[in-house]
């Protein structure tokens, strides 16, 4: 069935197919849809799941991580300020080794405090241990969702899975998204299997329990490392084995015009999807331009990229974040993957689209003359944020207002 | 470089005795670097403290493999934990041990030890002194290189935050036993780390993935933790005298460890592989029946534990 | 491992249902406590325990208890219980487990978490009327941290964060925050009184609903006192009037144990050496007759 639907409906939808047993819940915008769209499933004897709203998402993760490790299905979901709420509990239930599907909505960090999207909430869980999906399109929320569950409860990882949407541009924006039957989700995604990590009476377990000494904690963590990396490979069988079932290819990455391109973007998210359009009008124009763009970001999948981008002239790595202090989170990631190539691209450091900042296509189009520029030099220039001379100028009209001189209708 | 270590109970002072001593060194003019070291466990729990000295900056850090000096403030861990208190005692490194049981006696306990000096408890104390104290004072004898001044310094230092009468009856204890000792003062030499050559090389793994059953901190199994001897945390014994014993089993919901079981005949029996002596069934026990003696003297205590060993 | 592992054979005694061998403080009032408890909820069980000194209950791989445990965060203990019987009523409503194999969520916190940082989470499970059983065991500080004040540190006791004067501050009434959201239970216990705490213990495990047994727990290490005068002094808080036994059901409060006599409030107090600065150089007689008036005005009333 193709309907119109938004980011947060078909991150529910997602959640309803997979057959969740149980719902831990927290509003925050702009992720609340999801959950009201649940709830009311529920209440109308549509989804057969307990819904629970606890009081804070660090109590909702805790929840849903307990009932995890009790043995059922868990699906809940955040934003922003209450996935740093809940991120003590995420390296927590990472620790435990429980699957679950955590989809985040992503949304600027305070302070200042803002409604719209970048992605410093979601880069500061890529530590956590959570596996991290990134979606670009409505239909890629659901189908992560759905390939979450599988990739979370393979017997190889078992460790919990992050599917990200931005906030406001996938979040409450409509598309065609493609909704598979209940049968065949079913025949993709079979049903949970606690193993023997589970509460049931008459079976003493303990779970997460403390260590002394620097060996078994050692042990512990790396298992799950261990795990995380196992999952890329999980995630191109189960990737494969999920477009034969719904006819939707769902590679680790996604190179679009990338055989013979270059200069690449890489980019993860929804902006993606502009950069998409970009490479379409700068091959119109001649110019030999493709794109990478991450779906899974832990594991990180170094091999492949470092793959993709061997012997390619330069790559315009766009962040939506910035870690202050060091600059775009992706860019230092992908040097780092990258490094040991003989034939390694030139980067070049974009900062762009922070609080939900516009990123437009004739951007797009200069990124890659700045590219061709430190290409032609073999040196890069320093990181750029995206920032124009009116932004700057609007920006002195709010401080004229803020520092009591008086409106300035420049503005 | 000096390197010291400390073992002893949790209770017995352990980690004031390092600081002590590292005050007293630090006071000579060397440079210092002490610590303890915690664990989950608690008073009665062995435990070690370490401190290093030297004449030029210290770059070592944390625990010490290779002591030049081992002082064991309590007896019974040697019983107890022989592999752990005397780890890396080589020839040249001295062990000292507080004990009223002569050196001749502990040199049979210990064959492979070379160098053993016993500190006696000290009679002419009038007042309870933690133990690790006098041990501090004994350990600054034996490295010949802290004075009766310094030392005495380092006990009002460290015991600032104690009223004047404790300090005083502390720094009076503390340097009878540095004077005890003194027959074997400049006994701990200090040492050079191993060369490169001499360090035997790490054999490190390829950590296997486990499957997340046991690759995960669970345990599929119940009352795992009767496997942990916590009666080796004892200095002093509950023995029950069934002279006077009722059976009224009252001791049995007072051992806050679960460690007093009834028996099926009635009587009540103390689980001495897990009570940690805190004497509360002889505290409350209505008819006096539970009476109290030392750990050492017990009947299958620390000294037949070390003459199992042997 | 069989329950007479640790026993003679000959005399094969009854082996208490929480092993022994755990990190607790030799003297531990909580354990003591614990150790009845456990014996009357069982092994049919989930404790969910919060930061706290019972957090080394469990290390790996040694656990005392014969039924299950998660450990969580400081802040969350309630919440895990809730996913647990979430979880579960999700299994027993689909059929995934029948009844036998059920649980009941029991949270396992110290003062800090249930005083504290973990009030917001406890609150909110009240008010989700979750059925589960709340141990506190209250020893009037952050005990496994060194003892430093907490929410339930008792007026003019000495701690690690108030070592000169005492804390400054008064205990934190949490059997009246807990009434006023108008649970299933709510008890005051010690483990010194062990049939009024049985008699507890069991009218809570025949309630459904949110039921809070706090625990006032004996210190040794943080209250200052010899491990073996334990006992002795969790007497004294009872029959002192200052830890009153009381329990709330059913909109009401009831004290299950009003002494007669009242011991002193000194006789408490003299015996740690929390308070000891109240006694010497000198007596403060004000202080003293400050907590004495206390006590006393909560009295006056009860019958």
């Amino acid at each position: 069935m193709r309907k119109l639907l938004t980011g947060n409906s078909a991150a529910a939808w997602g959640a309803r197919l997979s057959d969740v047993d149980y719902l831990p819940v927290f509003p925050i915008t702009p992720q609340t849809e999801i959950i009201e769209t649940l709830a009311e499933w529920v209440d109308k004897g549509e989804l057969n799941a307990r819904l629970t709203t606890l009081e804070s998402e660090h109590s909702m993760l805790t929840a849903a991580g307990a009932a995890a490790a009790t043995g059922v299905r868990v699906f809940t979901a955040t934003s922003s300020q209450g996935l740093l709420y809940a991120m003590e509990m995420l390296y927590n239930v990472a620790g435990w080794r429980v699957p679950l599907v955590l989809v985040n909505v992503s949304r600027g960090l305070s302070a200042p405090i803002t409604l719209e999207p970048d992605h410093n909430d979601i880069l500061a869980a890529r530590d956590s241990g959570f596996l991290q999906l990134h979606c670009a399109t409505c239909q890629e929320v659901l189908d992560s969702v759905v390939l979450a569950y599988r990739l979370a409860e393979d017997k190889r990882v078992r460790l919990p899975v992050l599917v990200n949407l931005d906030g406001f541009y996938l979040s409450f924006t409509r598309e065609p998204v493609e909704i598979p039957s209940q049968e065949q989700v079913r025949a993709f995604l079979p049903p949970f299997d606690p193993g023997s990590n589970r509460f049931r009476g008459g079976e003493p377990v303990s779970q997460a329990v403390a260590v002394l000494g620097g060996g078994p904690y050692s042990y512990f963590r790396y298992q799950a490392h261990l795990a995380a990396l196992e999952a890329v490979q999980a995630f191109d069988e189960l990737g494969e084995k999920f477009g034969e079932c719904f006819g939707r290819s769902f590679p680790a990455i996604e190179a679009y015009r990338c055989e013979d391109a270059e200069i690449l973007f890489v980019m993860i998210g929804s902006f993606a999807t502009k950069a998409r359009e970009a490479v379409d009008r700068l091959r119109d124009d001649g110019q030999k331009i493709g794109l990478l763009r991450p779906r899974l970001l832990r594991p990180f999948p170094a091999e492949e990229l470092a793959r993709l981008l061997s012997g390619k002239a330069g790559v315009a790595v766009v962040d939506q974040n910035l870690s202050n202090g060091l600059g775009g989170i992706l860019h230092a990631e992908l040097s780092a993957a990258l490094y040991h190539l003989p034939k390694r691209p030139l980067l070049v450091s974009f900062i762009g689209g922070l609080g939900g900042r516009d990123i437009t296509a004739g951007e797009f189009y200069a990124m890659v003359g700045q590219v061709r520029q430190a290409v032609a030099k073999g040196q890069p220039p320093p990181p750029r944020l995206l920032f124009t001379e009116q932004e700057l100028k609007g920006m002195r009209g709010l401080q004229n207002i803020a520092s009591g001189k008086g409106a300035s209708h420049d503005a | 470089m000096y390197r010291i270590r400390f073992h002893g109970r949790g209770g017995q002072g352990i980690k004031t005795a390092s600081r002590i001593l590292g005050t007293a060194l630090f006071i000579e003019g060397f440079e210092v670097q002490d610590a303890p070291r915690y664990g989950a466990e608690r008073r009665g729990a062995p435990i070690f403290a370490y401190v290093r000295a030297d004449t030029h900056p210290i770059h070592e850090r944390g625990v010490i493999h290779r002591p030049d000096l081992v002082v064991v403030a309590d007896e019974t861990l040697l019983a107890i934990s022989p592999a752990q208190v005397l780890e890396g005692v080589t020839d040249s490194c001295v062990v000292l041990i507080y004990s009223a049981k002569p050196e001749a006696w502990w040199r049979q306990q210990l064959p492979d030890i070379a160098q053993i000096v016993v500190l006696v408890p000290l009679e002419s104390l009038s007042v309870a002194i933690p133990v690790g104290a006098l041990c501090a004072g004994a350990a600054a004898a034996l490295l010949g290189k802290v004075s009766a001044e310094a030392l005495a310094h380092a006990v009002e230092e460290e015991l600032s935050a104690h009223d004047a009468a404790m300090v005083e009856s502390n720094r009076k204890a503390i340097l009878a036993a540095y004077m005890e000792v003194t027959p074997w003062r400049g006994l701990v030499c200090s040492s050079l780390p191993l060369g490169v050559a001499q360090t035997p090389p790490p054999v490190w793994v390829n950590v296997p993935h486990d499957a997340v059953d046991i690759g995960a901190p669970v345990i599929h199994a119940g009352a795992t933790s009767g496997l942990v001897k916590t009666g080796l945390w004892r200095t002093r014994r509950p023995v029950i005298d069934r002279e006077r014993c009722r059976r009224c089993l009252q001791c049995c919901a007072w051992c806050p460890e679960g460690g007093i079981l009834a028996g099926a005949d009635g009587w009540p029996v103390i689980d001495y592989e897990h009570c940690k002596g805190c004497l509360v069934c002889a505290a409350q026990c209505p008819f006096q029946a539970i009476g109290v003696i030392p750990e050492t003297q017990a009947e299958g205590g620390a000294d037949a534990q070390t003459a199992d060993r042997k | 491992m069989t329950p007479e592992h640790s026993g003679k054979a000959e005399e094969s005694p009854r082996q208490r249902l929480l092993s022994a061998g755990t990190p607790m403080c030799a003297g531990c009032g909580g354990l003591q406590a614990l150790h009845q408890i456990y014996d009357q909820v069982g092994e049919k069980t989930v404790f969910v325990n919060a930061a706290g000194c019972m957090t080394l209950l469990s290390i790996y791989p040694y656990t005392p208890f014969r039924g299950s445990w998660l450990y969580t965060a400081m802040a969350c203990a309630p919440a895990g219980a809730q996913g647990v019987r979430d979880a579960l009523d999700v299994l027993l409503s689909k059929g995934h487990i029948d009844a036998g194999q059920d649980q009941l969520p029991v949270v396992l916190t110290g003062d800090g978490s249930a005083y504290g940082m973990g009030l917001s989470a406890t609150s909110a499970a009240i008010d989700r009327g979750l059925d589960f059983l709340y141990i506190c065991y209250d020893n009037e500080g952050y005990g496994n941290t060194g003892h430093q004040y907490s929410a339930a540190t008792p007026a003019g006791a000495r701690t690690a964060t108030s070592r000169v004067d005492g804390y400054t501050g008064v205990k934190k009434d949490l059997f009246a925050i807990w009434s006023a959201h108008r649970p299933a239970y709510v008890a005051t216990v010690i483990g010194t009184e062990p049939a009024d705490l049985a008699r507890k213990v069991k009218k809570a495990l025949s309630l459904r609903g949110p039921r809070l047994l706090l625990v006032l727990a004996p210190c040794p290490t943080g209250w200052g006192f010899e491990p073996s005068r334990m006992v002795e002094i969790g007497k004294l808080a009872v029959e002192s009037g200052i830890w009153p036994l009381k329990e709330y059901s059913d909109g009401q409060v009831r004290h299950t144990r009003v002494p007669a006599k009242r011991a002193p409030l000194e006789a408490y107090l003299g015996l740690q050496g929390r308070f000891r600065h109240m006694f010497v150089p000198r007596r403060n007689e004000e202080q003293l007759a400050a907590l004495q008036r206390q006590v006393d005005d909560y009295w006056e009333h009860i019958d």
